[in-house]
């Protein structure tokens, strides 16, 4: 019985290192786990807290590393992007009167939606593949009451374990692809050309993607946004009908401000009509100009949501290595004093045993 | 040198230098852009871009996009771009000759549309190499 409640209270201590929640009661569980333990098992597990203490804190550094290096990716990005935009915001204006009819614009009754779904590639990171997959399953279910088939296309290791597990989405699953560790042109033109085709054989209706957008360092959020068809006004709309003009945009920065980092998002500059001087020649047909911007913007964009996925990955690490390494501190202070108690409390048992026997004698 | 042209790709600029001629691979055929060309804008096919710098002409493999020429400034965006310094000859020709395969055997629509992709890429990045030997 012992032995018992030992294990379970050493293994609620291991999950203990790595969630996020401060619990109240981690001075009696420390007591809990080292109730019979004698001194040199609390010294153990002091040294094997420490380990796990620099294995999370270490996970910290390298995640905060990497979130940089996301942003180095998007900020890399936005020249492209801001150019785009400008462009495309300054064709529309001149094409208002007349009708778009490119194929990626095209809106037809739908039958099947293909959906995207952007996880990380390993774990280790709080919740936040929990709640991709999750929120993906509900979106699964919700379009299969209403009638429609849906495909998965799955993003990340972790994404693509959890439902080859679950033997329902069996016939749903189609191609896989890693996340991999900075998400390029390469990677995103292949998921691209793939949906694209897709699309324009008609065999999906509709491309819908679920990935974290990057609000901050401390906040993420998971959206559901449609990719195809896209709005010919180069618009990104989330499944509720709220769309956010391409114009403004918001990029994310993360800067350090007294030493810590902080997340700082503005939008990008708004594109100025007035660039498009009136003499500009459409060197084909306007309607053949807008078909060639129309895939690089969904390019564009879907590289953005792979990088914006990468960066809440590495957040979401973070944080979650953060509180690993606090709960260890404190495990670590509590499991030394219980250390120190012991080791005083049988430095007084052989004293007063020494004084004893020396008395009787 | 007039001409400031700048080739963007969404992992960031690729080539940001001065030309004096360049030579567009647009939807309708091949297109020659000078010094004091009226505004204009384009879209570009999957293909070779040629930048003429002095006597010096340097081919880039462009995988489609669009080209805004205004005030001696040719603004260049597409998916990817490619030069000579970072393509090997071998395996292009080899990904060139599968391409073609993969075209001709393709059977749905689905196949023949990502063939031809393919291929468009495969061929842009063939005549690159090609550029170089002649």
């Amino acid at each position: 019985m012992e032995a018992l409640s030992g294990t379970r209270a050493s293994f609620a201590g291991a999950t203990h290192a790595f969630t996020a929640r401060k619990l109240p009661g981690t001075c009696r569980r420390i007591s809990l786990q080292v109730r019979n333990a004698g001194t040199r098992e609390i010294r153990d597990r002091i040294s094997s807290v420490k380990n796990t203490q620099k294995i999370t804190e270490a996970m910290k550094l390298v995640a905060a590393a990497k979130v940089r290096r996301a942003q180095d990716a998007v900020v890399r990005g936005r020249p492209f992007a801001e150019n785009l935009v400008k462009v495309l915001y300054g064709v529309n204006q001149r094409l208002r009167v007349e009708d778009i009819d490119s194929p990626l614009v095209e809106n037809r009754p739908v039958k099947t939606v293909l959906l995207l779904c952007v996880t990380g590639d390993r774990g280790l990171c709080g919740g936040y593949n929990a709640i991709v997959i999750k929120k993906t399953e509900a979106r699964y279910n919700e379009l299969t009451k209403l009638g429609v088939k849906v495909r998965l296309l799955l993003i990340g290791k972790k994404g693509s374990a959890a439902f080859k597990r679950r033997p329902n989405y069996k016939n749903a699953i189609g191609n896989v692809y890693d996340m991999g560790q900075a998400p390029s042109v390469k990677e995103a033109q292949v998921v691209a050309d793939e949906i694209f085709s897709d699309f324009v054989s008609q065999e999906v209706d509709k491309v819908e993607i679920i990935y974290t957008k990057f609000v901050s360092l401390i906040a993420s959020e998971p959206v559901v946004q449609t990719l195809l068809p896209l709005s010919p006004i180069g618009e990104v709309c989330d499944v509720d009908g709220n769309c956010v003009d391409a114009a403004e945009d918001e990029v994310f920065k993360l800067t350090t401000r007294e030493g810590q980092l902080v997340v700082e998002s503005e939008k990008t500059a708004k594109a100025d009509p007035s660039d498009f001087e009136a003499g500009l020649i459409f060197e084909q047909d306007p309607v053949q100009i807008v078909d060639a911007l129309l895939p690089l913007y969904l390019n564009s964009t879907l590289l953005r949501s792979l990088q914006e996925a990468l960066a809440s990955e590495l957040a979401a690490r973070m944080n979650a290595m953060s509180s690993a390494s606090d709960n260890a501190a404190e495990l670590r202070k509590g499991l030394n004093q219980v250390y120190n108690r012991k080791r005083q409390a049988k430095i007084t048992t052989e004293l007063s045993e020494i004084v004893a026997g020396a008395s009787s004698v | 040198m007039v001409l400031q042209v700048s080739v963007m790709t969404p992992d960031g600029i690729f080539w940001d230098n001065k030309a004096e001629e360049v030579i567009l691979p647009t939807n309708t055929g091949q297109m020659g852009v000078l010094a004091n060309h009226a505004p204009l804008i384009t879209a570009l096919d999957v293909g070779v871009t040629l930048i003429r710098t002095d006597k010096k002409w340097t081919p880039l493999a462009v995988m489609g996009g669009f080209a805004l020429v205004k005030q001696n400034q040719i603004t260049i965006l597409v998916n990817g771009a490619e030069s000579a310094d970072t393509l090997q000859s071998e395996k292009v020709e080899a990904s060139f000759e599968e391409a073609k395969n993969q075209l001709e055997n393709a059977e749905s629509e689905k196949q023949r549309v990502d063939a031809l992709f393919q291929f468009k890429r495969a061929r842009a990045r063939y005549q690159v190499i090609k550029q170089l030997v002649n």
